[in-house]
Formats: structure tokens, C-alpha cells, sequence
């Protein structure tokens, strides 16, 4: 039976595309010398690869999926650009934090990808306990078709967890049945999806909102995980026994098939793409920020944030 | 017939390769000779007995179809175009029955077709597999959804649900189809009302290609009712709850169809007729091509294929 999660659907996360990064760093380095600029943004990036407050299970796989991606994809990523206070930001009482983490692809290096985005949210609830969201997505640019990546952890309670682990789709389905055939059935995906819903704990958790669920594709992996009281400690062991390992499988797939993969994209299909790509960026950021953001960390963050967002990326 | 996926309960069935001769598409080759009193007649016909169902099943399928004949009736559609032997028809032994009905849109409607089914298939192990089904295809002239019903009774304790309007456009790619079609219509609250039943669960279908061709509200569940009340209860749910369901559903759709539509232009049109074309073929491809020759031997599979076919002009 479907559960909703009280807070509005997932964290989805902000989806830009860093294109104008470099002047962006420029402008705010004016009044800073580059290794103080290197220092803040070092530090922005330890602080977001700490994944503090989590169980040791989701930190270590969170960790794990970055580190996979950003080896793997190497020079093909460039250096995250987000100015500190974007990168780490808190509300006013201290009772929430966050961290946001892009780097964008090399474009000059004929990289696939457009950016990968890592993010932890944590927010003290009023009833007491807190909230932890986690996700890293990566989303290539129009040089390829193939799908994107998003994982996103939501966990309310120390009883209940909700998970998304897909490959998105960038084009649509019903009319390529052999995209369908390639990115999803060739793959499997469909068999880890079934190995985690065996799980007695493994619920299906479909997302409040429409658009999401037009999203992701027929093999996503949308669960919520829901242990007993009387079992401590079960949600982190599903965690590390089930989820981690199934992660990095999927993980692996998306890199070797889609970030490292060759496909051939005409003209007319790649305008489609663009187009396509936008739209998604768009609407998650709607569907996504919009409603978290000001409530989370107060309107004046949120704008912050938002502002900084948009002036940096192009949407 | 079934759409586009296969019950758990159903025989497990290898593809097979049907070479359909292809009739170019008009109006239905077959004629169309029909008077008043011949319409009344397929009212009373095998079709609408819908034997081997519960009350409440049955009474889920004459509304429906009531429905479909008084609103969009003589306005839209022709009359039945299927050949009596292909109305009804069974195999050798009357162990595999069924009945198609179907009425095609008339040139000025937007409605390409209304489809109505049953099969009934005796298992080997004892017990039947009882299918009905309720389509409604939409012309290329408007984005307007298909509407899909499907019940299927794999057992008195256990069914599968399908109910849908199956989008024409990439939802992605158009959320203000999603919002015009699925949002604005409050569609999600009928799916969540049949969720918080106990004995409902989402029901995957092993297609890949079915996943994504139903719509973001689409329920497609299981109804098992495990202990001893269980058939009573199975009733109960169809009654108080798929029963009015499905007829708000059917009644949203033929507003839509009936009402106000988006002009749709050329290129949009070639697009919607390429996918709408995939679906339809895939529907046949997964669901009927293999399945009909073993239920029914390859004569009779053949003359109702041919039927189909022509209809989704595939």
C-alpha cells in the first residue's frame, strides 16, 4: 500500500547546468586571492562528503557513489564552482543544514556529461528525531541519448526509509521501444528491482507528484522501507545487505553503458534532447525547491540559494 | 480481449509467428447491414450475458457499456462491424470462449473505435480465467487519452485490475497535457481510494513496454482476499468500489471526448499516429498473436486476429 511522506515528495534536488561556472568563480573571487578561494571551496566540499548525521551504512554508500563517480569520470569533470555559502548552508536557528555539490562536464573534452549534483539535507523536526535526505544525479548533455542517473534516501524516522534509484529516461518510451530494449531490458535493471521488493520490509512508494512519476522509467526502484520498533537497527542493515550493493550495480550499469557509452545522435534528435532536458531541469526545480527550500531554511536562505542558482546555471 | 499484459495465472505462453493478411483501411470490409432490431439484439447477445462473472463484475461491464452506447451512440459511432462468427466464438471443445463487439467512429468523430470482450478460459488445472475488457481509441485528429478497462478473474479470491486513460503524448515532454488530462481531472484520488484497501496492491506487469505506456494514475493493482470471507468480500470491493470508480473514470473520458477539442496539427498528428500505432501494435504483439492460437486453435485465432487487426489498422 502506497505511503505518503509528509513533507512534499523528494528532494529532488536543484538540476542545473553550470555552463557559466568559471565566470561565476571570477566574480566572486575579486576580493579574494585564489588559494583563499581554494581553501573555502575545499572546504565546501569536505563539508558536503562528511554526510554527517547519517547511520554509518548510509554514508559509507553515499561516499562509495560519489567517489565511484567522480574516479571513473576523472578529467571529464570539472572542479566544483559553487561559492561556499552554496555549497554549505544553514537556517537561522541551526536546526537545518545543507550542503549542495556540482561539478559540471568538460566541455572542450568532448565530456557526455553536463554535470553530476551531490546533496545532503538535514532538518530537525518539531516532534523531535530529524529528517536526512541524501541524492547525487548526474545528467548528460545532448552528445548522447542515453539515461541519466538519480538515487535519492529519505529517511523521516529510525524506523522508515524511502528510496529512488533510477536510471531516467531522455526519451520517451512508448515511441522507442528500442531504447526501451537497450537502457532496460538488455540490462536487467528490472531483476535488481525485484530482488529489493522481495524484501518483507520493501514496500512500493509512489511519488505525490505526477510529473515524477513520468520521470523516471518502467525499472525504477521506488520503495519504502519500514521496520518495526521492536528491531532496531534493521533499516541500516537493509542498507548495507540490500541497497548498497544493488546501488553500485545500477551505478556501474549507468557508467558503463550511458556516461561511457557511444551513441549516435542526428541533428533533429539532439534539438528534441535539449529541449526535453530543459524541461525536466525546470520542472524538478519547481516540483523540488519551490516547496522545500522556503520552508526548510526560511525564505531568506531559500532566495539565496535560488538566486545563486539561477544567476550561476543556465535553466 | 487482454491489453497489454499477461496475469500471473495465465498459461505461460511462447510467441508465435501469425501471418495476418492485411486489409487496407476503410470502414470494416465486412458489412454493416444492421437495423434497429438487430442493435437490440446484440444488446441481448452473448456479449452482454457475461456469463461466468459475478453480479457485481457483470453489472461493472453493462454500465460501461451502457454508458459508451447512450453517450456516444449514434453520434459518434457505427454500428457493430464484426462478423457473427467472430461476435462469438470458441474452440473445439468449448473449453476457450469469447465474444468481441466492436463499433468504429463515424468520419466527423474523434473516436476511432469502442471495444468490447470477454474470454473465458478453462485451466488445466481446474477453475477459469475470466477476461473482460473495455477499449476506447481515439483518432489522430485529437490528443485526447485512449480509455483502458480491464478485469481479469484469475480466481474467486484473486483479481487484476487495469483502469486507465492512456496518454497520447510524452508526458514529460508535455506537462500541460499531464496537467489538462491527469491533474485538472483529479484522477489520482480514484486510483488512491482503491490503494488504501488492504486487499489491493500495485501489480507489475512484466512488460517494460505496458509500464510505460499506462499513465502516471493508472491503476494497475491485484485484489486477494486471502481468508474465508474471501469471495464475499472480492464482490464487496467490485461493488462499492471498482464499480463507481470505473463508471467516473468512463464518464471523465467521454466528456473529454465529447467536449471541446484541441486542434491538432500536422506534425503533432504524425507523431500521435506513429504512437499510437506502437501501442496498438504492441498490444496485439504481446497479448493476442501467441496467446489466441493456443486458446482457441489457429483457425479460429486467425479469424478473429484478422478482425482485430483491420480494426487497429495495424
Amino acid at each position: 500500500m502506497a505511503v505518503r511522506l509528509t513533507l512534499p515528495v523528494i528532494f529532488f534536488s536543484s538540476h542545473f547546468s553550470p555552463s557559466s561556472s568559471r565566470s561565476r568563480s571570477k566574480t566572486f573571487s575579486s576580493s579574494a586571492s585564489s588559494s583563499q578561494m581554494e581553501l573555502n571551496n575545499e572546504f565546501g566540499v569536505t563539508k558536503f562528503k562528511e554526510f554527517p548525521y547519517l547511520s554509518a551504512p548510509h554514508r559509507n554508500l553515499m561516499v562509495d557513489l560519489v567517489s565511484t563517480v567522480e574516479n571513473r569520470l576523472g578529467s571529464q569533470l570539472l572542479p566544483c564552482s559553487l561559492p561556499p555559502d552554496v555549497q554549505y548552508y544553514q537556517n537561522q536557528t541551526g536546526s537545518a543544514h545543507a550542503s549542495l555539490h556540482t561539478r559540471s562536464g568538460n566541455k572542450p573534452s568532448h565530456s557526455q556529461i553536463d554535470f553530476i549534483l551531490g546533496s545532503w539535507i538535514h532538518c530537525e523536526l518539531p516532534t523531535g528525531g530529524a529528517l536526512n535526505i541524501t541524492s547525487l544525479s548526474a545528467f548528460l548533455n545532448p552528445l548522447t541519448d542515453a539515461p541519466n542517473f538519480l538515487i535519492e534516501l529519505i529517511q523521516s524516522s529510525p524506523t522508515s526509509l524511502i528510496l529512488i534509484l533510477d536510471l531516467p529516461p531522455r526519451k520517451d518510451l512508448v515511441l522507442c521501444p528500442d531504447y526501451l530494449h537497450t537502457f532496460y531490458e538488455e540490462t536487467q535493471l528490472d531483476t535488481r528491482k525485484q530482488i529489493l521488493e522481495k524484501i518483507p520490509e520493501v514496500k512500493p512508494y509512489i511519488s505525490s507528484s505526477l510529473y515524477i512519476r513520468s520521470l523516471v522509467s518502467p525499472t525504477a526502484i521506488m520503495v519504502r522501507i519500514e521496520t518495526e520498533a521492536s528491531q532496531p537497527g534493521r533499516v541500516e542493515e537493509v542498507i548495507k545487505d540490500h541497497v548498497d550493493p544493488i546501488a553500485k550495480e545500477v551505478l556501474g550499469i549507468w557508467l558503463d553503458q550511458c556516461a561511457c557509452g557511444k551513441r549516435e545522435v542526428g541533428e533533429a534528435e539532439r534539438a528534441i534532447l535539449e529541449k526535453r532536458d530543459g524541461l525536466i531541469k525546470i520542472k524538478t526545480i519547481e516540483v523540488d525547491l519551490g516547496s522545500n527550500f522556503p520552508r526548510l531554511f526560511g525564505p531568506e536562505v531559500a532566495d539565496r540559494i535560488l538566486g545563486a542558482m539561477r544567476d550561476v546555471f543556465t535553466v | 480481449m487482454s491489453c497489454t499484459f499477461l496475469p500471473p495465472c495465465a498459461c505461460p505462453l511462447a510467441p508465435a509467428n501469425l501471418p495476418a493478411p492485411k486489409i487496407p483501411r476503410t470502414r470494416p470490409s465486412f458489412p454493416c447491414r444492421l437495423s434497429m432490431e438487430k442493435q437490440q439484439l446484440i444488446r441481448g447477445s452473448k456479449l452482454m450475458e457475461f456469463p461466468y462473472l459475478t453480479d457485481p463484475h457483470r453489472d461493472t461491464m453493462v454500465d460501461l457499456i451502457s454508458a459508451m452506447e447512450n453517450r456516444l451512440g449514434s453520434h459518434h459511432l457505427l454500428p457493430s462491424s464484426v462478423p457473427p462468427d467472430v461476435e462469438h466464438y470458441q474452440n473445439e471443445n468449448g473449453t476457450s470462449q469469447g465474444t468481441l463487439h466492436i463499433r468504429c467512429g463515424i468520419d466527423s468523430s474523434p473516436i476511432d473505435f469502442v471495444l468490447a470482450s470477454w474470454l473465458h478460459l478453462e485451466q488445466p488445472t481446474g477453475g477459469a480465467l475470466d477476461i473482460t475488457n473495455i477499449a476506447g481509441y481515439l483518432k489522430s485528429s485529437t490528443d485526447v487519452p485512449h480509455f483502458q478497462f480491464e478485469l481479469v478473474k484469475c480466481s474467486p479470491t484473486f483479481l487484476i485490475l487495469f483502469l486507465d486513460l492512456i496518454p497520447r503524448k510524452d508526458t514529460v515532454f508535455s506537462p500541460d497535457y499531464l496537467k489538462t488530462y491527469y491533474e485538472d481531472t483529479q484522477l489520482e484520488k480514484f486510483r488512491q481510494r482503491l490503494d488504501q484497501l488492504p486487499e489491493v496492491q500495485p501489480y507489475f506487469s512484466s512488460s517494460l513496454y505496458f509500464r510505460r505506456v499506462v499513465s502516471p494514475t493508472g491503476i494497475v493493482v491485484s485484489i486477494k482476499c486471502e481468508d474465508g470471507a474471501g469471495p464475499e468480500r472480492v464482490e464487496e470491493i467490485i461493488r462499492e468500489h471498482v464499480r463507481p470508480i470505473s463508471n467516473d473514470i468512463m464518464r471523465i473520458w467521454i466528456d473529454m471526448c465529447v467536449g471541446e477539442g484541441v486542434e491538432v496539427g500536422e506534425t503533432e498528428r504524425a507523431v500521435l499516429e506513429k504512437r499510437d500505432s506502437l501501442i496498438k501494435s504492441k498490444a496485439i504483439e504481446m497479448d493476442l498473436s501467441s496467446s489466441m492460437p493456443k486458446q482457441f486453435g489457429q483457425e479460429v485465432a486467425d479469424r478473429v486476429l484478422r478482425v482485430i487487426k483491420s480494426v487497429y489498422n495495424v
